[in-house]
């Protein structure tokens, strides 16, 4: 699984807001789609995301099948201190892939 | 239709429309295109459990979706919640006609994340999107906005 960790701004002052924007490629099968033959395809999706900061988890997110190919995840967080940014995504079938991003400050 | 046939339909009409009555009143907004309620109130209570009818509609939702996709495999969905951080526990998002209608669940733990979150989700025909917004205190707070999509994103 490769992961993309992105910040904007990209060295926020402290205090000020931060969109953290993660892209995970990943085919996001939703299980309701049919091959050529037209068989199913078995459903295969991302189903728990684990952002972490400093070791201590800030958000979980649950995508169910209806999110999109190759996804994106944004969320916004108050850049109050430099830190470590890691995120944690498991899919159906049992695989996983990690990442890190170090968030400066200005 | 004689007298007795039509009031005994009219009866059944009223009786399954007082039934879909509480979460249908909280979410048919000005009746938005494809709606699904029954469809959706099972994704509902699969992630909110009990108190999924209590919805109330709020304005300290702001959803942007488009109004127009063009592929229902890509509509691009933004969520600001004009809330405190700390009041708000989750937020997650529905479509009326998706075979499973949680699109996603996302849970703030703390540590200075803002009650926002953008993603792309997959609309599977013509159908609105729903955030519904947990708080801390247990209230569930909701916004539609209708997404009309010309190829599905399921099939």
């Amino acid at each position: 699984m490769n992961i993309l960790i992105r910040f904007n701004p990209a060295r926020p002052k402290a205090g000020e807001e931060v969109r953290v924007q993660i892209v995970i490629q990943h085919p996001m099968e939703p299980g309701t789609r049919r091959d050529a033959s037209g068989k199913l395809i078995p459903a295969d999706h991302i189903n728990e995301l684990t952002v972490l900061f400093d070791g201590q988890p800030i958000a979980t997110v649950k995508p169910g099948p209806g999110t999109s190919a190759n996804p994106l995840f944004a969320f916004k967080m108050k850049a109050a201190k430099a830190g470590q940014i890691k995120v944690v995504a498991k899919d159906l079938t049992g695989k996983s892939g990690e990442r890190t991003a170090d968030l400066a400050l200005a | 239709m004689n007298r007795r046939k039509f009031l005994k339909a009219s009866a059944g009409a009223l009786a399954a429309s007082v039934v879909v009555g509480r979460v249908g009143s909280a979410l048919a907004q000005g009746g938005l295109e494809g709606e699904d309620i029954a469809n959706l109130e099972k994704g509902l209570q699969a992630s909110l459990g009990k108190g999924y009818k209590d919805l109330v509609p709020s304005q300290a939702i702001k959803l942007t979706a488009p109004a127009i996709a063009e592929s229902g495999a890509n509509v691009p969905v933004e969520i600001e919640v004009n809330l405190p951080a700390e009041q708000v526990k989750a937020i997650h998002c529905f479509c009326d006609k998706n075979a499973n209608p949680l699109l996603f669940s996302f849970q703030l733990l703390g540590g200075g994340v803002l009650p926002y979150y953008a993603t792309r989700v997959r609309v599977a025909e013509t159908a609105p999107v729903r955030a519904v917004v947990e708080t801390k205190d247990g209230r569930l707070l909701v916004a539609s906005q209708g997404v009309r999509v010309t190829v599905g994103g399921c099939g």
